[in-house]
């Protein structure tokens, strides 16, 4: 039912030009909607403004902070307000969609800056921290302001229930399942193999716990081989991994899109052993419509993604003498393997754009209800509520 | 002088607090209103399916008979009794779906599909204005918004009880 053309704003907190997975939805999100006729900006720090799509505009260079444990590229100031400012003001949106607006970055500064109709979605899944109580009552006010509240994950959720007393939607990020669906196998990573996507130096993605679980499974599993994608120096990973081991590991480096299809197409056995930090899990869902049978982590995410189990093999985390057994038993049983793929796969297409994107736009209608469209806030919003009514009793 | 100074910096100070809580307060009775208008249009919309529903060959003429005078009870019941009377509608619909399903003609099988996307829409609604309700209480609650009265006339929004499993 995307029959209305609207004009929408959306706002991304982090640096344009590094990858990561709320700029990938974005700006997968964006284009889908510009697909369906709809006219969208995107308002996003970028180090290189010419390397942004025509539909992006830049607020400024981001700057590199620690916050929750990584390094985030956020924008913030004097002058990044203005841009937001500016950017509103000549807008003329009739939504605004803002992302992560409980960082400190320019989500949160368009909350504080405009009025009207608006949807936030929360991407991140963090632990209760006391630093809340401290930053709560600041953010309290301009998240309020939000017409509805999306998360991605029941995770994430959680969170914001936990560290702002709000509710949320959940709708799940977006992939583009027929892409990945239309991955061709390719020999070259057949048979006995166990495939692993991501920036593999991270400790939070947990490869090393399958590194540990390597020396089990190749006693049942003689012939086993690893295929990891993902950009980073495998030559400093490889110096940790016992020698006897280390030909198993085939490093690929970065993969095009195309190339990860063929890739969850063709492998045995899709693992993901990361020991936290995640949301979400797109990398799950893109495995799931790529028709692998994924073996992943307990962790809050991924079990609810998985469906508890229903649609891909969990392990306990960072037990890899757990997961040794679980790939041990799916290397072998090749009926449950494909039995697994097969529900996974059924289960991904509910993480298509088609339907994700549907959801989103059905909170779009209910936020836009009874609204003029965006506008700069005033806070003397009040006040003119008072000296106009004065002004009807004359 | 100087004691003057900080009383007048207070006073400011207390003056710009009470305005920014009257500005929040007012945003929040707008998006209590504007959510409630929302669920109201979408509440409205699913008693006319369910009369459609109630004179289509889907119902037998004792379904049928429920189903109509749930829907009515559902349009006319004011603001108090509007989710009872909602809660009821849900529960008579409930009912003919479980089994209505497997009879179901064509156009019938459209009337059911709109619906369902219809009840989805619900939820949604009813989790935004559950919010909206929840966080304007929050805010009412606070001292200084008592004290000053910064609410004015507007009455407390009341919450909107919705048996989600019934729908």
């Amino acid at each position: 039912m995307l029959t209305k053309k609207l004009k929408i704003g959306i706002v991304c907190p982090y640096g344009w030009d590094t990858p990561g997975g709320v700029q990938n939805h974005v700006r997968d999100l964006a284009e889908f909607l510009i697909s369906a006729g709809h006219s969208v900006s995107v308002l996003a720090p970028a180090i290189d403004e010419d390397q942004l799509p025509d539909y992006a505009v830049s607020a400024g260079k981001p700057i590199s902070i620690p916050y929750n444990g990584a390094i985030a590229r956020v924008l913030f100031g004097p002058i990044a307000y203005a841009r937001v400012r500016q950017w509103i003001a000549n807008g003329e949106f009739d939504l605004l969609h803002l992302h992560e607006p409980a960082i400190p970055s320019i989500s949160l500064l368009a909350c504080w800056a405009a009025e009207g109709p608006m949807v936030g979605t929360f991407h991140a899944a963090a632990k209760r921290q006391k630093v809340i109580f401290a930053i709560g009552p600041i953010l309290e006010p301009a998240i309020e302001k939000l017409s509805a509240r999306i998360a991605v994950s029941e995770a994430a959720r959680l969170t914001l229930t936990d560290h702002l007393d709000t509710d949320a939607i959940v709708v799940p990020n977006g992939i583009y399942a027929k892409r990945y669906s239309a991955g061709t196998f390719q020999e070259k990573w057949a048979g006995n193999t166990i495939g692993f996507i991501g920036r593999f130096e991270e400790p939070r993605k947990g490869l090393q716990v399958l590194v540990d679980a390597l020396p089990i499974i190749t006693r049942f599993a003689p012939d086993v081989k690893v295929f990891v994608a993902g950009p980073g120096n495998p030559k400093e990973f490889e110096k940790e991994i016992d020698p006897q081991l280390r030909d198993r590991f085939e490093f690929l480096g970065r993969i095009s899109e195309q190339e990860k299809a063929d890739f969850m197409s063709s492998v045995s056995l899709y693992v993901a052993p990361n020991t936290g930090g995640e949301s979400f899990g797109i990398i799950l869902a893109e495995a799931l419509a790529g028709g692998a049978c994924v073996v992943a982590s307990d962790i809050p995410a991924f079990d609810s993604l998985l469906g508890g189990g229903e649609f891909g093999a969990l392990f306990e985390s960072e037990n890899s003498t757990d997961l040794a057994k679980v790939v041990i038993d799916l290397l072998r049983d090749e009926n449950k393997r494909k039995e697994l793929a097969i529900a996974g796969k059924t289960h991904a297409q509910i993480f298509d754009w088609d339907v994700v994107a549907q959801q989103i736009f059905s909170i779009y209608e209910m936020a836009i209800v009874g609204g003029n469209g965006v506008s700069l806030s005033s806070d003397g919003r009040a006040w003119g509520r008072f000296l106009s009514r004065d002004e009807e009793k004359k | 002088m100087k004691s003057g100074l900080t009383i007048g910096f207070l006073v400011l100070v207390g003056i710009w607090y009470l305005s920014f809580s009257a500005t929040r307060l007012d945003r929040l009775h707008h998006r209590v209103e504007t959510s409630w208008a929302n669920l109201d249009v979408l509440l409205q919309k699913r008693a006319a399916i369910a009369l459609e529903i109630a004179h289509s060959d889907l119902a037998d003429p004792a379904s049928s008979l429920l189903l109509t005078g749930a829907a009515y009870q559902a349009r006319d019941a004011d603001v108090k009794n509007r989710s009872m009377a909602e809660s009821g509608l849900s529960g008579a619909l409930g009912l003919l779906i479980s089994d209505g399903l497997a009879h179901a003609s064509e156009s019938e099988q459209a009337l059911l599909q709109e619906l369902s996307a219809l009840t989805a829409k619900i939820r949604v609604a009813i989790s935004i204005h559950t919010d909206a309700v929840s966080s304007t209480q929050m805010v009412r609650r606070k001292f200084v918004v008592r004290t000053f009265r910064l609410a004015g006339t507007a009455p407390l929004p009341v919450t909107y009880e919705f048996e989600s499993d019934v729908l």
